[in-house]
């Protein structure tokens, strides 16, 4: 389990004194303020319990480490050998327990939290399993809030959200790979999947490709993302993450592999495909019809928030004819006095709605509802009634700006933001023309992604008639008889469909 | 890696940069045509006025005293030459992909429309759906400066009236520029047009004022057809001769049929589908074409003292509106064959379909042949109901 600790260069080993040890650490930790040393005698031996303020559970140390060393112990001296097997293997009632014998691994546990309990003469170290730091603790998920289903988020504790990850998958094939990552930071990494559904392949990759990162800190899994992606230079994200335990849970079982990053509330998923990102948790839990339904409706959402100002420059622009009679006098009426070409009424409108929407982020909470205010009366009302922009134009951008938000992933609607402006630009150029070009490069460019070695559109391209039962359209569970296979192509089986009720 | 980054990147931004945004217009630099009228004036120069809209007016909530559309008019040795003239008298460039109708002066009418037909076919900003009408009783570019009431737009006026004489009343008929060319170059069938009529005085219509009358006094109205023989025009058929037209060529949607009864009063049945079916049989060396025409309706209105709960009186109605449809056919037929010479009707087409080896042979000459036609009518008529009530409410007893 413990592959990323093991192959730490092997370093000095601790000494026999115990004032050395001691010393040495402090020493090495320039005296910092936080490391807690506490010198005890067991039975007249000296002994120094070592821990970091702040990182450990204090009753536990309290409670057991402490209270058996000082209280519990029997008065019979016994020899230093003799004490330390008695306390390592009677003494201590606490569930981890184990020894060291290098100072820098010494030093990695006392900084991750664990204490240490040095003996005067012995060359090796207790080490015991207290951490316990102020988290969060599992709350709501606010990034992605459902109707139906489990409300619940992973935090930012690995521990946590590994049991939350077993707790729904109680199965022995469950894999929890650990790392450590980040020279400095020595990010714990644990990558969870199921054993003998994963295809072995992807979980290798995943493997190698950890391996691969060189880097001083992990504070955030998007580190983590950026190593591993396949397409570096593409604006579309070959690495799904989740904050929801249900979604990740979903996609371990499908054969996909899990990366969670101590630190961090979001896990990563691989391989992620394109429609992935279409996808919410609450799809499944909602009835099927439903969730087909809203599955197109997202899709359309896409078109709209990536199509929708570049169609309206280049019908208003080029293509006059195509407008129907009536809405062209009307957008005609609109435009009569607007001082600027639609294209640079367009991109007016879109960068302040950019604008609004990052100051939207950023503000606190007081301040924010001020952002509202300007933003819809002052610049939506306002600029319409001075006649720098038109009313048709703010429909635009807003029918635009509500469709990005339907895409239950936001670093899919990154890209669509992003893309939006090329293509207004090719609209303002080219019109229809260039919006066609535009998308047959879109779709060569999707057509070349791949993720983890699964082509980025499937089941689309390369077409799989098998996996259309849940991409655009849902099934109900007792029809998701297989797997996706350009995922998981062991253990296919999912559900027998004659199991429902005729 | 980087050099073709760097050339991908400098081509994508040099074709942007130098396709300039050709073709590319601002819909508040258009000024937005919606009919258009041609005609000839007296030195044989092309006479053309566009009626463009004012979008503002149009579409607005506070509607100001400005006309809700402009007519600018300017003559030109071709047709081309007179739009491009226009440019300097109208201040935006004038888009002609929205224009609903072409109105031709009947000047133009009888010397031949084809030239003119030409350039509005072939330029590419025109569509191939507009209608074409033709000025009865007015210049053409006089009909096209007159403000109507109601509808702000007097071509959507014009085309909305044209469609609904069509459909509920069956005496004339939109024909669509395509339609209009595909009958002139038809050997076997002359083209007919919608004519237009103005009522009352032009300038008074010209003026807003005229819609400020509940009643305004200056109106525009659909008229009768206005016959074609080839490409020019050769008369107006009356009414009765009209719809009988369109009898025969199947584009009576609905209409009224109403005949005498009982010598006291008059009954009238609203007719719902009509189908109609043009064959041809060659009777020896000489062809005959028989017009066949089923029509369905309901009583809608009765006059008289009838029992419409018998069958008896049912088929008498049948029989009397059968009579009334086949006499409406007979005079389009006579006025085609007698009085203006000109196979509006289609006849020829449809010798042309069933015997096509003689159709080739009298192609040529089917102008004088078909005056010889023998044409004969069978009408179906089928009441369906009687509406709500089965006996006339001032029957006694």
């Amino acid at each position: 389990m413990d592959k990323g600790s093991t192959d730490q260069p092997t370093s000095s080993l601790l000494y026999s004194s115990l004032n050395d040890n001691v010393t040495m650490v402090t020493k090495r930790l320039g005296e910092s303020s936080d490391l807690v040393v506490r010198h005890i005698s067991i039975n007249k031996t000296p002994c120094a319990v070592l821990y970091m303020d702040g990182l450990v559970d204090k009753n536990t140390v309290q409670e057991y480490i402490m209270e058996a060393l000082m209280l519990d112990m029997p008065s019979k001296r016994a020899s230093v050998k003799a004490l330390y097997e008695k306390i390592k293997t009677a003494s201590l009632p606490i569930g981890e327990l184990s020894e060291v014998e290098h100072i820098d691994e010494l030093l990695h546990r006392l900084l991750s939290g664990e204490t240490i309990l040095l003996i005067d003469k012995e060359k090796k170290a207790l080490v015991a399993s207290t951490k316990g730091w102020r988290d969060r603790g599992v709350q709501e998920s606010t990034a992605e809030s459902v109707i139906r289903g489990p409300k619940e988020a992973f935090n930012e504790t690995l521990r946590t959200n590994t049991a939350l990850l077993r707790r729904k998958i109680r199965d022995s094939n469950l894999r929890m790979d650990a790392k450590k990552i980040g020279k400095m930071t020595q990010t714990d990494i644990a990558v969870a999947y199921l054993e003998g559904t994963a295809e072995d392949s992807v979980v290798r990759d995943v493997h190698k490709r950890l391996e691969n990162i060189d880097i001083d800190g992990v504070l955030e899994s998007g580190y983590i993302e950026e190593y591993i992606q396949d397409a570096q230079y593409s604006p579309f994200p070959t690495v799904y993450y989740s904050e929801k335990p249900d979604t990740i849970a979903a996609g371990i079982l499908e054969g996909r592999v899990a990366i969670i990053v101590d630190g961090t509330p979001e896990v990563l998923l691989v391989p992620a495909l394109f429609v992935n990102f279409f996808q919410s948790s609450e799809d499944y839990y909602q009835r099927a019809d439903i969730g087909t339904l809203i599955r197109i409706l997202r899709l359309v959402c896409f078109c709209i928030a990536l199509f929708m100002p570049a169609l309206y420059i280049a019908f208003t622009t080029f293509h006059q004819e195509m407008i129907p009679a009536p809405l062209l006098i009307s957008l005609a009426a609109q435009r009569e006095g607007v001082p600027f070409p639609a294209f640079v009424e367009a991109l007016i409108m879109e960068l302040t709605f950019e604008i609004l929407r990052e100051a939207g982020i950023r503000l606190p909470k007081p301040v924010g509802s001020a952002v509202s205010i300007v933003g819809a009366l002052v610049l939506g009302q306002s600029a319409v009634q001075a006649g720098l922009v038109s009313p048709a134009m703010v429909i635009v951008v807003a029918i635009t700006a509500i469709s990005s938000f339907v895409i239950p992933a936001y670093n899919m609607a990154i890209p669509i933001r992003m893309i939006r402006f090329v293509f207004m630009v090719l609209a303002a150029t080219f019109g229809l023309y260039g919006i066609i070009l535009g998308m047959i490069a879109l779709v060569f460019h999707l057509c070349s992604l791949k993720s983890f070695g699964v082509p980025y559109m499937s089941p689309f391209a390369p077409f799989v008639a098998k996996d259309q039962k849940d991409v655009l359209i849902r099934f109900p569970h007792w029809g998701l008889f297989s797997r996706p296979t350009s995922i998981a192509k062991n253990n296919e089986t999912r559900t027998n469909p004659n199991s429902k009720e005729s | 890696m980087t050099s073709s980054w760097v050339r991908i990147s400098l081509i994508i931004i040099c074709l942007s940069l130098l396709s300039g945004c050709w073709n590319s217009n601002e819909l508040d630099e258009l000024g937005i045509a919606v009919s258009v009228a041609i005609d000839k004036n007296d030195e044989g120069d092309y006479l053309v006025a566009v009626q463009v809209i004012n979008p503002s007016e149009i579409a607005t909530d506070a509607p100001t005293n400005r006309p809700p559309v402009s007519t600018y008019s300017t003559t030109g040795e071709t047709l081309l030459d007179a739009f491009r003239r226009l440019s300097a008298k109208s201040p935006r460039q004038i888009y002609f992909s929205q224009m609903r109708l072409v109105i031709i002066g009947s000047k133009l009418a009888e010397e031949g429309v084809m030239p003119s037909l030409d350039f509005l076919y072939r330029d590419h900003e025109f569509r191939t759906s507009f209608y074409v009408a033709v000025a009865k009783n007015a210049p053409a570019e006089v009909m096209l400066s007159i403000v109507t009431p109601y509808e702000k737009i007097p071509a959507n006026k014009i085309m909305n009236s044209i469609d609904n004489v069509q459909k509920n009343w069956g005496v004339s008929k939109g024909v669509s520029i395509d339609k209009l060319i595909a009958d002139v170059r038809d050997k076997g069938k002359s083209p007919v047009l919608p004519g237009i009529d103005l009522l009352g005085d032009p300038e008074v219509g010209n003026n807003m004022s005229n819609v400020e009358n509940v009643d305004a006094p200056t109106k525009l109205e659909v008229d009768h057809l206005a016959a074609f023989k080839e490409d020019r025009l050769v008369g107006w058929l009356s009414e009765m001769e009209s719809q009988g037209l369109n009898y025969a060529t199947g584009d009576v949607r609905s209409t009224i049929v109403t005949h005498p009864c009982d010598d006291e009063g008059t009954i009238s049945v609203e007719i719902l589908r009509t189908q109609s079916s043009m064959k041809s049989k060659m009777d020896g060396s000489t062809p005959e074409v028989t017009i066949m025409v089923e029509a369905e309706g309901n009583v809608a209105e009765v006059d008289c003292k009838i029992d419409l709960g018998s069958p008896e009186s049912i088929q008498e109605v049948n029989k009397e509106v059968e009579k009334q449809i086949e006499k409406t056919i007979q005079s389009s037929v006579t006025a085609a064959q007698e009085e203006l010479e000109s196979d509006f009707l289609g006849l020829g087409s449809a010798v042309h379909r069933d015997n096509p080896t003689y159709w080739k042979s009298v192609e040529d000459e089917w102008d004088q042949q078909f005056t010889e036609l023998d044409v004969s009518i069978e009408v179906k008529a089928k009441i369906r109901r009687k509406g709500n009530s089965t006996q006339p409410i001032n029957k006694e007893g």
